[in-house]
C-alpha cells in the first residue's frame, strides 16, 4: 500500500529535484560547448545564415526537404508520430501534478491516444535496431537502454492516464524521475544539441547560398 | 648509444600523436556536438553513395563517423569517461587507425549528402576530415597526395626553373588560341599587372585553352596565374600545407593587382579559395573570389557572349559537383549557361542539393590502388547517368570529370564527358572580322 505521503513525494519533490538536476547538467554541457571555437564563415557571403538557420529547423516539418524523408515517407510519419508521443508525455508530467484541472477524463484519453502510437513505433524501432545488420552495427548498450527506459515511460504514463491510480501515478513518476536523471548522460539528450548543429550547420549553408535550395528541376 | 623507441612504444606514440590531433580538430563546437546529438537513427544511410554500391553496414555514414566518435568520446563525454562499454567508447590502436585509413580516404569522399539528409544535421564529413588531419600526422595518409600537395609547394619555391618550362607550354597553347579565332590578336597574358581578372588553371591545356577563348571573345581584362588551383593539403586535412598552397595565389593576386581571383572548373579549388581560405587568413581576402562558372553566367546574362546551340544538339546533362553544388553553393549557375548554350538539356535525378556524388571526390581519384572500389562506388552516379539518355555529360570539377570519364569505359554509358568551358567553346559564334582582345592592346 502506498502512502499519500510517498506518492506526493514522487509527484512533486522528486519531479522538481531530477527537474533541478536535469538543468543544472545540460547548463553545463551548454556552457563547455560555447567555450569551444565556432568555426564562423569569414568570407563575403552568397546568401542569409539566418534564414538558412532557420531553413535548417524547419527542414524536419518539410519531408519534401530531404531525400531522406522522400523517399522513405512512412519513416518520417513513425518519426513524427514518435516525437509528439514523447512531447504528450513528457506534457504530461507537467500538467498532472501542476494542472490537474486540465487533466479531465476527455483529455486524458487523448494524451494516451497519442502516446500510444509512440509505444508501438518504439518497438518497432527496437526490433528495427536488433535485426538490421546496419543499425546493430552502431548500436550501444545506451541505445538499447534508452530505447527500452523510453518505452517504459510512455507504457507508464498511458496506464496513469487511463487509470489514474496512486500506484500507477507513482511509477509513471518514479519512471520520469529515473529517466531525468539519465537523460543528460544518454544519446537521448540529441534533442539539445540540434539547436546548436542547426544553428552552425544551417548558417553556413544559408551563407553560401545553398540552402534554402534552388527548386528542383525533373 | 641511446635506445630507441620499442615497437609497442612506437604504437603508443603514434596513436596518441593521432589521438591528440584528431581532438584538435574534432573539439569544435560543430563536431562536439556531432559527437553527442547523432540518435544513431540510421536515416542517413542511402544518402551515402558508397553505402549505395555495396550495401555493406560498415560504410554507412553513421557508421564511419561512430568509430571516430567512439575514440573522441573516450576522453570527452561524461558517461564514456566512467563507462566506456555503455556508449562504445575506446582507445584508438594501431588496429584502428589502420581501419581509419580506409574509412577517411577510400570509402567517404566528403560529399556532404549525408549532412543534408539527416534530420539532426551531423556533419559527419568534419568527423571525417578530423580523421584525416589525425592520419596525416602520424604519416599515414595515402603517399600520392601528400607528393600532390608538396609538389604543389615546390612549384612555387622553384618558380624561377619552372618558369621557362610553363611559357614555352602556354606559347604552344596560344597558337591554338589564335588559330582558333583566326587572328594573332588574341593572347593569354601572363604577369599583367592591374588586369581585373587572376585566371587560375589546373594542370593542362584543357583548362586554359577554352577559358583563353572565352575571355579573348568577352573582351576581358585578365591573367594567367602561374599556380594550379588544386589543393591536396584540403584533401589531407593538412591545415598547413593547404594554407600555403592558397598563400601562392593570394601572393600573386596581390603582386599583380588584381580585383579578383577565378578559379576553373574545380570543385575543391572553388570551396577552398572562396569559403576556407577566409577563415584561414581571418578575415575577407583582398579580391572578390569566384568560380568561371559565375563570371560565365554574367557573361550570358549580360549578352557578352553569343551562342548558337544547335551546335550542342546533342542531349546534355549536368554532374553537379559535391564541392560547387552542396558545399560551395554554385548551383544554378552552371543551368543557366547550359540552357544558353546547348539545345536538349536535361537534368539528372536527384540534382543540385541531392545530387548523387561520383565516387572520386577528395583525392580519392588519384589514388590507384583503390580505383576498383571508386569504381563501384560510382556506380549510383553510372545509372543516374544512363537514365538521362543524355550523350554529353557536363561537369565542372576535373575530378568528377576523371571519374565519369572511367565509369563510361566501365559501365559503357556511350557518353562524352566535357566542361562547361568547353561546350560553351562549341557553341560561341565568333565576331565577324580579326578578334581584339583587350590584352593586346
Amino acid at each position: 500500500m502506498l502512502s499519500d505521503g510517498f506518492v506526493h513525494f514522487v509527484e512533486y519533490e522528486l519531479q522538481v529535484i531530477a527537474l533541478a538536476w536535469l538543468f543544472v547538467l545540460y547548463a553545463i554541457k551548454i556552457l563547455q560547448l560555447l567555450r569551444l571555437p565556432m568555426l564562423r564563415e569569414k568570407g563575403p557571403g552568397k546568401g542569409s545564415a539566418v534564414s538558412g538557420a532557420l531553413r535548417s529547423y524547419a527542414n524536419i516539418f518539410l519531408p519534401w526537404s530531404m531525400e531522406s524523408s522522400k523517399k522513405h515517407f512512412w519513416r518520417w510519419v513513425e518519426f513524427g508520430a514518435y516525437h509528439v508521443g514523447a512531447g504528450i508525455a513528457i506534457l504530461n508530467t507537467f500538467t498532472s501534478p501542476f494542472a490537474p484541472g486540465m487533466m479531465t477524463q476527455p483529455v486524458r484519453w487523448a494524451f494516451a491516444i497519442l502516446i500510444a502510437p509512440a509505444l508501438l513505433l518504439g518497438l518497432v524501432k527496437l526490433a528495427r535496431r536488433i535485426t538490421r545488420p546496419e543499425m546493430r552495427l552502431i548500436s550501444t548498450p545506451d541505445d538499447y537502454f534508452s530505447l527500452a527506459s523510453v518505452e517504459l515511460f510512455f507504457f507508464s504514463a498511458i496506464m496513469a492516464l487511463l487509470l489514474n491510480t496512486p500506484l500507477w501515478r507513482t511509477v509513471y513518476f518514479l519512471i520520469t524521475a529515473g529517466f531525468l536523471f539519465y537523460v543528460p548522460f544518454s544519446k537521448i539528450s540529441h534533442y539539445v544539441y540540434f539547436f546548436f548543429a542547426a544553428t552552425i550547420t544551417g548558417g553556413r549553408y544559408g551563407w553560401r547560398g545553398v540552402r534554402p535550395p534552388a527548386r528542383e528541376v525533373k | 648509444m641511446a635506445r630507441g623507441p620499442s615497437a609497442s612504444e612506437g604504437s603508443k606514440m603514434t596513436t596518441e600523436l593521432a589521438t591528440k590531433e584528431l581532438e584538435k580538430k574534432y573539439n569544435k563546437l560543430v563536431g562536439t556536438a556531432a559527437s553527442n546529438m547523432c540518435a544513431h537513427c540510421g536515416w542517413c544511410m542511402d544518402s551515402c553513395h558508397v553505402y549505395l554500391a555495396n550495401h555493406d553496414p560498415e560504410v554507412t555514414p553513421v557508421a564511419k563517423a561512430e568509430r571516430i566518435r567512439r575514440v573522441y568520446k573516450k576522453n570527452h563525454d561524461w558517461l564514456s569517461k566512467i563507462f566506456p562499454f555503455w556508449t562504445g567508447a575506446k582507445k584508438l590502436t594501431d588496429e584502428e587507425l589502420q581501419k581509419w585509413v580506409e574509412l577517411a580516404y577510400r570509402d567517404c569522399t566528403l560529399c556532404e549528402r549525408c549532412v543534408v539528409n539527416c534530420p539532426m544535421g551531423v556533419e559527419t564529413p568534419q568527423l571525417i576530415a578530423a580523421a584525416r588531419s589525425a592520419l596525416t600526422s602520424v604519416g599515414k595518409a595515402p603517399e600520392i597526395l601528400t607528393q600532390l600537395a608538396d609538389m604543389a609547394i615546390s612549384r612555387e619555391e622553384n618558380a624561377e626553373i619552372y618558369r621557362d618550362f610553363f611559357l614555352e607550354q602556354i606559347k604552344e597553347i596560344e597558337k591554338q588560341l589564335q588559330a582558333h579565332l583566326g587572328t594573332t590578336d588574341a593572347s593569354i597574358p601572363i604577369d599583367k599587372e592591374g588586369a581585373r581578372i587572376l585566371y587560375v588553371p589546373l594542370s593542362g591545356a584543357h583548362t586554359i585553352l577554352p577559358e583563353a577563348i572565352i575571355f579573348n571573345v568577352a573582351r576581358e581584362s585578365w591573367t594567367l596565374s602561374m599556380f594550379e588551383a588544386s589543393n591536396y593539403g584540403v584533401f589531407l586535412g593538412d591545415t598547413a600545407k593547404a594554407k600555403r598552397i592558397a598563400e601562392r595565389i593570394i601572393n600573386e593576386a596581390k603582386r599583380l593587382k588584381v580585383k579578383e581571383v577565378v578559379l576553373t572548373e574545380c570543385g575543391h579549388a572553388y570551396t577552398t579559395m572562396r569559403w576556407e581560405a577566409p577563415k584561414w587568413f581571418g578575415g575577407p581576402l583582398p579580391f572578390r573570389v569566384r568560380s568561371i562558372l559565375e563570371v560565365l553566367d554574367e557573361y550570358v546574362r549580360d549578352g557578352r557572349l553569343k551562342f548558337d546551340p544547335s551546335k550542342n544538339s546533342e542531349p546534355v546533362t549536368y554532374h553537379d559537383s559535391c564541392n560547387l553544388g552542396r558545399k560551395g553553393g554554385l548551383l544554378e549557375e552552371p543551368r543557366r549557361v547550359l540552357r544558353a548554350i546547348a539545345q536538349d538539356f536535361r537534368e539528372m535525378t536527384p540534382n543540385r542539393l541531392q545530387s548523387l556524388c561520383c565516387g572520386g571526390g577528395a583525392g580519392l581519384v588519384a589514388i590507384a590502388e583503390w580505383s576498383e572500389a571508386r569504381i563501384k562506388a560510382g556506380k549510383p552516379k553510372a545509372d543516374q547517368i544512363r537514365q538521362t539518355g543524355a550523350k554529353i555529360v557536363v561537369t565542372s570539377c576535373d575530378n568528377c570529370r576523371h571519374q565519369i570519364t572511367e565509369l563510361n569505359e566501365h559501365y559503357n554509358l556511350g557518353i562524352k564527358v566535357t566542361s562547361l568551358c568547353e561546350l560553351t567553346v562549341q557553341a560561341l559564334v565568333l565576331p565577324d572580322g580579326a578578334m581584339a582582345s583587350t590584352n593586346s592592346k
